[in-house]
């Protein structure tokens, strides 16, 4: 019959709607604006509307989503920032569209270069957040951010980035990626342990 | 007359212009215009070192990165000699055939778009897209530029809880939506009418213009890269190459569908026999060496045969490097679809070749 298969289709549609009403009712005040209503609509079995109202409400980002990249630095005694980075270079080689600057330190007096940059800059606007500078350091000190809401209204002014900018400490990056962070830092234990048990070795 | 349509309009996907002689309604010939999307992306591939263009290929076809990055790394690991190690290969398998559910559910979405159902239909599909974009970003960081594979293996494992997410997707949720997507659309008098017998491209047609994926396969061809030129794992999973045989809009519109029941059938078997084990050969490198050569990765992308081309001369960075871009090559049967048709059907013929501008202009 003619229209049948528009009606059967419409029914679809239909039950959608009416889910939506009945998880709403189900779920009362618990379904919008708190994290068990978020993670509940994020979920594979989800029922009805599945929409997250953004300002209000932020999806949970995993741990391997990827913004802009940031510098790690240890916070020293008198809370000093001891960047991890020494200015090898890689991730400005290794990044795609070029936009990564760094100054490297020379000593006064000799003129030789010392492992730490003097200035670091990151054209955000350039960045295109593909990971590879944090994949690839070999001193684990850029990775990158979770921080997704840097929108601003000067390019010139606000989005070049300078290593203040950039610097973010130790026990940031141990918040938002506990794994890898704990992988990272197993690693570089057993490494200090295998150096230890060389050196007795060689003397 | 002749009419522009586009190319700042919607219904193009993109900035894509159509320049059409028109007879009353009846469309006397079609000239597809192309070019405003032009990122020089393989001169670009010239300038960049060989991982450097891994993140580039994602821009190519931007709903289905996955694929883009498999192909691009087929070709590097034939001319390097090197084969990823097993886990990384299901991983690999894993992500081409979720990235094809995802590039047909967009497609059939916003084909229904074209035919005017404003936004219900394709909102039920970008529902399913985004759960399978959850895992994406899970396992590579992003939702769209995944940047996940490298040469001889992929970025990283698999985090945790991933593979719960994928399984219960697989086997409960997708084949479930899927059936309701069918019964949604499939026997819609409105759908029906509009699509069949609509841009009708013959098998003969097909082969001469060199069209490859669903476009070629609706017309009824069999011919899938997965099957003819079997790369990667692909020769260890029983699946079903999917043909149609009428070559009309509603013939790719099912063969889409058909083709996602068939990437859920492959991912099933991933799932049972996905190995543990490394996930990459060796130790990851900034800077891989190519020896010198040429070589052709290719691999059966959602939208047809997706070809690198790559020549090296031993240098950091390719000298040269060429993408066959399946959305490209498909286009230039539009003209041939289109033409004796209505104008109104244009929109629907464009929809259904699903091109991807990222990938026709690169």
């Amino acid at each position: 019959m003619n229209g049948l298969g528009i009606i059967r289709g419409l029914w679809v549609t239909f039950k959608h709607f009416i889910l939506t009403y009945i998880e709403d009712i189900r779920a009362g005040k618990k379904r919008y604006y708190t994290q068990e209503g978020i993670l509940a609509r994020t979920r594979s079995d989800v029922r009805g509307a599945f929409t997250i109202q953004y300002p209000e409400e932020k999806y949970p980002v995993p741990e391997e989503f990827r913004y802009i990249p940031f510098l790690v630095y240890e916070e020293g005694e008198n809370r000093e920032k001891n960047y991890r980075c020494t200015s090898c270079g890689i991730c400005a080689k290794v990044c795609p569209p070029q936009c990564i600057w760094i100054v490297r330190t020379t000593d006064p007096n000799t003129g030789k270069p010392i492992p730490a940059p003097a200035e670091f800059y990151i054209d955000v606007d350039i960045c295109m957040n593909c990971g590879l500078c944090a994949e690839y350091c070999p001193f684990d000190a850029i990775k990158m951010d979770h921080d997704y809401e840097i929108a601003s209204y000067n390019r010139f002014a606000d989005h070049i980035f300078n290593k203040e900018r950039l610097g973010k400490p130790l026990s940031y990056y141990a918040q938002i990626r506990p794994q890898n962070f704990a992988r990272e830092e197993a690693a570089r234990k057993a490494e200090l342990e295998a150096k230890a048990a060389r050196k007795p070795a060689a003397t | 007359m002749i009419v522009n349509l586009g190319p700042q309009h919607p219904s193009t996907h993109g900035v894509f212009r159509m320049v059409v002689v028109l007879d009353g309604e009846t469309i006397v010939d079609l000239k597809p215009v192309f070019g405003y999307l032009h990122r020089n992306h393989e001169k670009i591939g010239e300038r960049c070192t060989w991982l450097q263009i891994m993140p580039f290929t994602d821009r190519l076809d931007y709903i289905s990165s996955m694929s883009n990055n498999f192909g691009y790394a087929l070709a590097v690991e034939r001319l390097m000699g090197i084969k990823p190690p097993e886990r990384a290969e299901y991983i690999r398998v894993m992500m081409a055939e979720l990235t094809r559910i995802v590039s047909h559910l967009v497609s059939i979405g916003f084909l229904l778009n074209d035919l005017g159902a404003y936004f219900t239909p394709v909102l039920y599909a970008l529902e399913e897209r985004e759960l399978i974009l959850d895992i994406f970003e899970a396992v590579s960081g992003s939702r769209m530029m995944c940047n996940y594979f490298r040469f001889g293996g992929v970025a990283r494992d698999l985090p945790e809880g991933v593979l719960e997410k994928v399984k219960d997707l697989v086997f409960e949720r997708l084949p479930r939506k899927i059936d309701e997507l069918d019964r949604y659309l499939t026997r819609n008098e409105i759908v029906r009418v509009r699509t069949e017998g609509v841009g009708v491209l013959t098998a003969e047609q097909a082969i001469a213009l060199s069209a490859t994926g669903p476009v070629l396969r609706a017309s009824g061809v069999p011919y899938d890269i997965r099957r003819a030129d079997p790369y990667s794992i692909y020769d260890r999973f029983e699946f079903d190459v999917a043909v149609r045989y009428h070559g009309d809009v509603y013939d790719r519109y099912l063969l889409r569908l058909d083709e996602i029941r068939q990437s859920i059938r492959i991912l099933k078997q991933v799932l049972k026999d996905l190995p543990e084990g490394p996930v990459q050969v060796g130790k990851p490198q900034w800077q891989v060496r190519v020896p010198a050569g040429e070589s052709y990765g290719r691999v059966e992308g959602p939208k047809g045969e997706l070809g690198y081309y790559i020549v090296s001369n031993g240098k950091p960075n390719p000298w040269r490097y060429h993408v066959r871009a399946p959305s490209f090559i498909n286009l230039t049967s539009l003209a041939q679809m289109a033409r004796g048709g209505k104008v109104a059907d244009v929109v629907v013929i464009l929809g259904s070749i699903d091109i991807v501008l990222g990938e026709v202009d690169r």
